[in-house]
């Protein structure tokens, strides 16, 4: 759109506030931001944000620690060669240079990490970026560790950065992306934590004027992970598109929470989580929020949550919300399910000799592959879709891990 | 030589209005290089019978056997019957979101064959076929089924019939929803694998334009659960003359025989 256009924003009339629904308050004037502990109570389930988690297990995220320092980082590139140019990796102290420059924490546990950690990892990105950045989170321990990463695109900059946890960890993470005018970005969040592990994070992102942002987030290991997502963008024509991929394992509670805010003009967000769920006790949990702001016309926006119950006694939540203020937008969809599989797709492989275990994992692994082709990097795709295989090929015959790995 | 026996097959689902039978005493031997046509009218079971042969989870059989080679394959689960020899081309084939084309066909060969083609001759066995059949090379790249039209998806069929090798083939309708060029092709594929390979055919179909092209030995009616006539390729003739009206059920309310 090059035609210039006026935008009002309407005002309550304090007598009669339906007559102005834009003007009523959203969810975005209701919840706090602050880095402030205090300005949030300690989480219970009778709190909207907090329904689906079992805060007992993770109420030691809940009040400031002392870091426990052993969790390891190392940033490289993806193919193990140093940092390649336009790339710079420094620590700061919490709140000196970029960091806690991207909006506030929106709940307790991003204030505790905030409060309990004393540096953040700092990856500035700029100009052309051929190949993926790795930071590699290594878990190290079961003691109480924060950490804070910031990932900062300059205008124009085209770069992928891929982020890997594993290992055992009890880790409170803070994550902050701004990225420039015109950038092309993405970032991939991968959760491989060993059984027993706790993740509790937060992303604060801003994405900016006319930038795209692909922001893609696996996570299939871990006995708690609960991982919130707030972000707006900084100018019009902004891209945000989300995925999301999770597996979760009997007795795990593996939680995403994607909160998009449309606050400028002509802005398109795309959410699109899928998760598989094995076993009793299996407990995911997506919500998404998507704001749209009296301020925001011409939002395209749509979310997407896909949930496939493998075996009996899995349970998975899944609640898209959406907040509409502005009634010039093109779209805001959303889609949510929760289903077993399909018994006419599995005869159909039984049918041509695939046995009934080998064709349950080709589906799921379908389920996920059409979510990860989307991404678009081969060396990230490639990357998934091992992670996903790995997964998957427990007790995979010789000759069947074969072919899936020459695929 | 390989013979396929149905003998004394009996099959009933189960719908929200109780237990109906269909199958109904099914007799039949099929051996290597035959071709049997089966016709009908509409809801006789021939499809059931098809998919009762398959393993379908739907279908539940009350009595019978079916041996191939002396085998009963009821006892099998579907891939086993799948490894012991058996192909079911279906009218309505599935999609499979997410998994290409060329990963389910390799699986599919890999598990059939009990061991993974070799990967030179697998790649140029699979597209001289998909050339042969007129599929487009993206196919193999796309998902199972996925997007493809009614014509594709039987073209994607007798590829897998191509490619697996089987014994017997139960080919479900294989000729609706196909004009008269993909009719062709279909009719071809099936002729040129049945060359190759010496497998036996049963085809089942409500219409006599398919048999132009691949030549039944044998022709069937099947009405009301069974076999109630059998002769040769003139039979077909018959039907199509004469329709099915006589072979339904003597007093037979002739809404059930088409439900």
């Amino acid at each position: 759109m090059t035609e210039a256009k006026e935008i009002t924003i309407p005002v309550a009339d304090p007598n009669d506030p339906y007559a102005n629904p834009a003007a009523m308050p959203s969810s975005a004037d209701r919840n706090p931001r602050s880095f402030e502990v205090g300005a949030f109570p300690e989480p219970n389930r009778k709190q909207e944000d907090w329904r689906y988690t079992p805060v007992e297990r993770i109420s030691e995220f809940f009040n400031v620690f002392t870091p426990s320092s052993e969790t390891r980082i190392e940033v490289g590139m993806i193919d193990g060669s140093a940092l390649a140019e336009g790339l710079a990796l420094s620590q700061v102290k919490l709140g000196e240079g970029l960091s806690g420059t991207v909006s506030e924490p929106s709940d307790r546990a991003a204030a505790v990490e905030w409060n309990s950690g004393a540096t953040a990892t700092v990856l500035e990105l700029k100009g052309e970026i051929d190949q993926p950045v790795l930071v590699k989170v290594h878990g190290a321990g079961m003691d109480l560790d924060a950490f804070h990463l910031v990932i900062a695109a300059a205008d124009d900059t085209h770069a992928d950065v891929v982020v890997e946890h594993d290992g055992d960890a009890r880790l409170a993470e803070g994550v902050e992306i701004v990225t420039g005018k015109h950038s092309n970005v993405s970032t991939t969040f991968i959760q491989e934590w060993n059984a027993g592990s706790k993740h509790v994070g937060n992303h604060r992102i801003h994405v900016g004027e006319g930038a795209s942002l692909r922001h893609s987030v696996v996570t299939l290991g871990g006995d708690v992970v609960r991982i919130r997502m707030d972000q707006d963008f900084g100018g019009e024509q902004g891209d945000l598109n989300m995925l999301g991929i999770y597996f979760v394992d009997p007795g795990e509670h593996i939680e995403h929470r994607t909160m998009v805010v449309h606050n400028h003009p002509e802005c398109k967000s795309r959410v699109v989580y899928k998760g598989a769920l094995d076993g009793k006790g299996a407990h995911s949990t997506w919500v998404g929020n998507a704001l749209i702001e009296p301020t925001a016309s011409g939002t395209d926006s749509y979310e997407l949550n896909r949930n496939l119950v493998l075996t009996p006694g899995a349970i998975a939540d899944s609640e898209p919300n959406l907040e509409i203020e502005n009634g010039n937008i093109i779209g805001a969809g959303h889609a949510s399910s929760v289903g077993r599989f399909d018994d006419e797709e599995l005869f159909y492989l039984q049918s041509r000799g695939i046995s009934e275990t080998e064709a349950r994992k080709l589906v799921v692994r379908g389920f996920f592959n059409e979510l990860v082709e989307e991404i678009g990097i081969p060396a990230i795709c490639d990357h998934l879709m091992d992670v996903i295989d790995k997964r998957l090929a427990r007790g995979e015959s010789d000759a069947m891990a074969q072919v899936l790995e020459e695929q | 030589m390989s013979t396929l026996e149905i003998k004394n097959l009996y099959a009933h689902v189960e719908t929200k209005d109780g237990i109906k039978p269909i199958l109904k005493g099914v007799n039949l031997t099929v051996n290597s290089d035959e071709t049997h046509a089966i016709m009908g009218p509409n809801g006789s079971g021939k499809s059931t019978l098809a998919y009762t042969l398959a393993g379908h989870p739907k279908y539940v059989v009350d009595e019978g056997e079916v041996l191939l080679d002396g085998e009963d394959i009821l006892k099998m689960t579907p891939d086993e019957r799948a490894k012991a020899g058996l192909f079911l081309a279906m009218q309505y084939p599935v999609e499979v979101p997410g998994v290409s084309m060329t990963n389910f066909l390799r699986t599919a060969k890999t598990e059939v064959d009990g061991k993974a083609p070799a990967i030179r001759t697998w790649a140029k066995e699979l597209s001289e076929a998909m050339k042969r059949l007129k599929m487009d090379p993206k196919f193999a790249t796309r998902s199972v089924n996925e997007g493809f039209s009614g014509g594709e998806k039987k073209r994607a069929e007798v590829l897998q019939l191509e490619l697996l090798k089987p014994k017997f083939a139960i080919l479900d309708e294989t000729d609706s929803g196909l004009d008269v060029d993909a009719l062709r092709i279909v009719s071809e594929g099936v002729n040129r694998a049945k060359e190759a390979n010496k497998f036996g055919i049963l085809m089942v179909t409500h219409y006599t334009r398919i048999l132009k092209y691949i030549k039944p030995d044998i022709v069937h009616v099947f009405a009301d659960g069974h076999f109630v006539k059998t002769g040769g390729p003139e039979l077909a003739d018959e039907l199509e003359e004469n329709g099915y009206d006589q072979y339904l059920p003597e007093g037979a309310d002739s809404e059930s025989a088409l439900a």
